[in-house]
């Protein structure tokens, strides 16, 4: 996906529909960061809507989240899967930019992903992950927040294949990075399962290499294939 | 029972007592990581963890689905949202297992349509049983006002949290006190703020916070079940 005019503006509302036919693969990225600018008047907004058929694999894996100073965001992610599609998303949400340097200098960052499972009685809310950061309203790099770091990932993987020795596995394999991680299992719904990686550190580079690792290790697992390398840059 | 403030007062008084038999004194909800780290090992530092705690989890989770709960939307829907917005599986699986004890004890003590209603919901496999819902539905069956029934459950939730302190870093029974004290304001302005956030709102529960509840599944030595 191309990003719009280099940046997000004020009042500026994108909506993205994706449909993942039954047995299709599809590995959907971006071209560079996602960065919103100053947002006067009113945030910027995205909507994305994932539709993955019975069997189909889809890895969303967009360049980190930069919001600039004074700018508000809001990203409304909704996905509905089959009890067996495959879905990996990745995400890294980045401190923001401002012209002195100093982070956290952005007014609101809303970033929601809806999931739910289409089974045999009608679709299933089986994961609802909301991140909402509001610099002005307090400190948000501290204890209970941000944990002294400033950089945030995020990894969800929805797949029948995932289980508890799975996300130990991930755990572990993240032990070794420079960032404090967590993971942990869903409930069941509808045969299908949610794992959810969390992960704090103080850059862009740790956290991909970080979600890369787990990435790397579902695609050879899952997938037969390598590692993911855009070879963007 | 006449729905005067008496009636109700001494039903709270019941329900958020600390010697309620829903088991809140097996669960730090993520505290125990942050003690296992060094993080929280006094009086001012676990102040700080139970501020961010009343700020975040319980006033985007548990407050606001006692809030919406009140405003009409449906217990079923509240319940499996609770579900789907707790990640980490300790706190996922403590909000259920304290929520279906209040269930019994709300329907042996304080049996109402509505209570029955959420029951047969859980017994029929069509909603889990969450601790806010299950509190939410007792209070409103009793008419407890909302800003009552917010607070009740938010000083109970924060009494529990401290006395679990007093007993694991371990802190003085006076300090216990100070801290509730303190906490009390916290409370006042979490219900106040329960009372103007937004449907998207819901579940914007922090980082930090969600990850040091998911770790603790990987906690060698603990004393708490979350």
């Amino acid at each position: 996906m191309v990003n719009p005019g280099g940046a997000y503006l004020g009042a500026d509302l994108y909506t993205v529909d994706v449909e993942v036919e039954a047995g299709a693969r599809l590995l959907l990225t971006t071209q560079s960061a996602t960065k919103i600018y100053r947002t006067p008047g009113s945030f910027a907004e995205q909507r994305m809507t994932l539709n993955l058929g019975e069997g189909a694999q889809l890895e969303l894996a967009p360049d980190q989240l930069i919001a600039y100073r004074e700018a508000s965001y809001r990203q409304n992610t909704h996905i509905t899967v089959h009890p067996a599609s495959s879905l990996l998303m990745a995400e890294v949400v980045t401190p923001g930019w401002s012209p002195d340097g100093s982070s956290f200098k952005y007014e609101e960052l809303r970033l929601r992903n809806e999931i739910h499972v289409s089974g045999v009685n009608g679709p299933e809310l089986l994961a609802l992950d909301n991140l909402l950061i509001r610099p002005p309203l307090g400190d948000v790099t501290g204890m209970g927040f941000m944990e002294g770091f400033s950089h945030l990932g995020s990894l969800i993987v929805v797949d029948p294949r995932v289980d508890q020795a799975l996300a130990d596995e991930l755990h572990a394999l993240t032990a070794g990075c420079d960032a404090y991680t967590g993971v942990s299992l869903t409930a069941k719904k509808s045969g299908t399962m949610g794992l959810v990686l969390r992960s704090l550190s103080n850059s862009t580079g740790e956290l991909n290499h970080l979600l890369g690792a787990c990435t790397g290790l579902l695609r050879e697992r899952w997938y037969g294939q390598s590692p993911l390398n855009l070879r963007k840059y | 029972m006449p729905n005067t403030a008496t009636s109700y007062q001494l039903a709270l008084q019941q329900l958020t007592d600390s010697a309620l038999p829903t088991g809140a004194f097996a669960h730090s909800l993520g505290c125990e990581t942050y003690i296992e780290r060094g993080l929280v090992r006094d009086e001012a530092s676990f102040g700080v963890w139970l501020g961010a705690f009343i700020s975040q989890q319980l006033t985007y989770s548990d407050g606001l689905a006692i809030r919406f709960l009140y405003e009409g939307t449906k217990v079923a829907e509240l319940d499996e949202h609770l579900t789907a917005q707790l990640l980490p599986r300790q706190v996922r699986e403590a909000s259920i297992k304290m929520g279906i004890r209040l269930l019994e004890i709300g329907s042996e003590a304080f049996p109402s349509a509505g209570l029955e209603q959420y029951r047969s919901l859980v017994a029929g496999g069509r909603a889990d049983g969450h601790q806010p819902l299950a509190f939410a539905v007792v209070c409103r069956s009793l008419g407890v006002p909302l800003p009552e029934a917010l607070a009740a459950y938010l000083f109970a939730a924060v009494t529990s949290l401290t006395q679990n302190a007093v007993r694991a870093i371990p802190l003085g029974q006076n300090a216990g006190q100070r801290l509730l004290r303190k906490a009390a304001d916290d409370v006042a302005a979490a219900v106040e703020r329960i009372g103007h956030l937004t449907p998207d709102d819901f579940g914007a529960v922090s980082p930090g916070l969600e990850i040091s509840q998911m770790r603790h599944e990987r906690q060698r030595a603990r004393m708490f079940m979350s």
